[in-house]
């Protein structure tokens, strides 16, 4: 059998926007290196190279710092309070260098920058309004304040959490996929079929606490990331969903495929075309389908997501590869099942941080 | 080429390529697999352990050895070394989050003595999702230019969905596999 032969042009897969972007990026990184490379690059050292290793260094103890505080017990406030202190600094640190670094870097190398400062911040919000929940934070992205100077890491007290400023505001739009980022206590509502992109993109999720997600209309992809005690509620995937590290949640969705990772206690309301897999998942359960808002049918007709498979049942799980029932998944018993969920009351709302890049 | 080198080629089944498909977990390899066969990718359950399939492609038989990418059984992938002509790495170009673990894993790869003499074929997947990294991105993240020079490689920029860009990639891979090992043709 030989192979289909509809191969459209090479190369004809990309979008005016976005492209533009990459052009502009292009041009930032030639116009730097034709003038001169950061002065403090290390002896022998390239600048990019240098910048890499001082970030890596950075982002190495911003992590550090933000799993401790992740993982110090409610009574240690004081270490965890310290922790989060230290996290920031090194934040600030990493948005330093990649200011300093911004006319040098390659586009890749200062997109993923970007984004990884972007995603540290998240995940500094994050565990800085878990430590303290009853204070309100504005992460108001409206301002295009420059970058303040960055924290001393000496300063003993923990410092408010740093407004979501990035070195470079203007390259928001190149940083990658929409999504929800860094929230706590938050109803995040997102109607993808309002958007009017040419083309499906992908959708993150990404350092949630206690939110409500509802997600209306069809996206290609998924991204789940790290997600505490939130519900979630998504139209139709016409692609994947990777869900990783999520505990306490509730996720009602419908996709072609769904591969969960990292799970604890959480309850699954799928409709799926192919088998659900877990993997070092602990105490999650499944159940049937349960969505509903304004238009849900035509979004899961036209994902070929109309039909109910059954599959959501056929869990598979990638760690018990035995006969037996695997002890890491059950069923939600029919009594405590959700009743189909209406989200059609959810609307957007207009606070400017839908997109939370931040 | 050494006595030994020969009389191996002409042993050889004819016309035959073994092909190892690898890559993280939903990066889209057993979608590949399926499109370029001619199969229905409508319906794809992650894969445990490996599928295996024959493919003819042009005047040849690729035996296409599609493994499963899950953490769980990453450590099992060197059971599949043994006499591979071609290797394919599969990129999901939308999921960088886990570009750094994707590059470790290649790079890891790489090192294995027993796949030293293989082409390898990076496909940067999911080209048709918005926001996907472009190849020349992927490439970079991937550090791929650190590669022993000895290594003939080339990244294409594909989608499983569409089908776009598979052909280019495969057509390399057969190209540059059937040049080092069917030289007595
Ligand atoms: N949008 C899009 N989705 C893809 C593409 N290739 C694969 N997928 C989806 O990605 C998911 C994982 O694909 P699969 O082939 O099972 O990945 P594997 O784990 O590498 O074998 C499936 O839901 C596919 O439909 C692609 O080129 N574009
Ligand atoms: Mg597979």
């Amino acid at each position: 059998m030989e192979p289909e032969t509809d191969q459209p042009k090479a190369g004809g897969c990309g979008v005016g926007g976005h492209r533009k972007h990459l052009a502009m990026l292009e041009r930032l990184s030639k116009r730097s290196s034709s003038s001169s490379p950061a002065s403090d690059a290390g002896a022998g050292a390239s600048p990019v190279d240098a910048f890499l290793s001082r970030f890596a260094g950075a982002k190495l103890a911003a992590e550090s710092a933000l799993s401790a505080c992740r993982a110090s017990s409610p009574e240690e406030d004081a270490a965890a309070t310290a922790s989060l202190a230290a996290a920031a600094a090194a934040i600030d640190d990493i948005d330093r260098l990649v200011a300093e670094a911004s006319h040098a870097l390659p586009p890749y190398e200062l997109r993923a920058a970007l984004s990884t400062a972007a995603d540290l911040r998240a995940a500094h919000r994050a565990a800085a309004s878990e430590l303290r929940p009853k204070k309100s934070f504005s992460f108001r992205n409206k301002s295009r304040a420059p970058k303040n100077p960055p924290q001393d890491p000496a300063t003993a007290l923990p410092p408010p959490p740093p407004p979501p400023e990035q070195p470079k505001p203007s390259l928001d739009p190149i940083l990658p996929g929409l999504g929800f980022r860094g929230r706590n206590g938050a109803t995040l509502v997102k109607d993808l079929r309002a958007s009017n992109n040419d083309k499906d993109g992908d959708f993150t999720l990404a350092d949630l606490v206690s939110c409500e997600v509802y997600l209306k209309g069809k996206c290609r992809a998924l991204y789940i990331h790290r997600l505490r005690d939130c519900r979630v509620f998504v139209g139709a995937v016409l692609g994947s969903v990777l869900i990783e590290d999520v505990e306490g949640c509730t996720f009602v969705m419908a996709a072609h495929q769904i591969r969960i990772h990292e799970a604890r206690a959480t309850d699954f309301y799928l409709r799926v075309r192919s088998r659900p897999i877990i993997e070092d998942c602990s105490g999650v359960r499944f159940a049937p389908h349960a969505l509903h808002y304004e238009g849900i049918e035509e979004d899961l007709r036209e994902s070929g997501l109309g039909e109910e498979t059954g599959n959501w049942a056929n869990v598979d799980d990638f760690k018990w590869l035995r006969a037996v029932q695997s002890p890491n998944w059950c069923f939600v018993p029919e009594e405590e099942r959700l009743q189909a969920v209406d989200i059609s009351e959810g609307h957007e709302q207009e606070d400017g941080i839908m997109f939370s890049f931040a | 080429m050494g006595l030994l080198s020969i009389i191996r080629k002409i042993k050889r089944k004819e016309k035959e390529m073994r092909i190892l498909m690898v890559g993280l977990d939903n990066s889209g390899k057993t979608t590949i697999v399926l499109k370029i066969n001619g199969e229905d990718t409508s319906v794809i359950s992650p894969t445990l352990g490996f599928n295996i399939k024959t493919v003819k492609y042009q005047k040849y038989s690729l035996n296409i050895w599609d493994v499963g990418g899950q953490k769980t059984i990453r450590s099992y992938w060197r059971n599949y070394f043994e006499q591979t002509d071609g290797l394919v790495w599969v990129v999901d170009s939308s999921d960088i989050r886990r570009l750094d673990d994707c590059r470790a894993e290649l790079h890891n790869l790489l090192k294995e003595e027993r796949l030293a003499g293989a082409s390898l074929l990076v496909f940067a997947n999911k080209q048709d999702i918005q926001g996907a990294l472009k190849p020349d991105e992927i490439a970079k993240v991937l550090n791929l230019e650190v590669m022993d020079r000895s290594r003939h490689w080339k990244i294409v920029g594909c989608s499983a969905y569409t089908g776009e860009g598979l052909l280019e990639g495969f057509d390399w891979l057969v190209q540059d596999v059937a040049s080092r090992i069917y030289v007595l043709d």
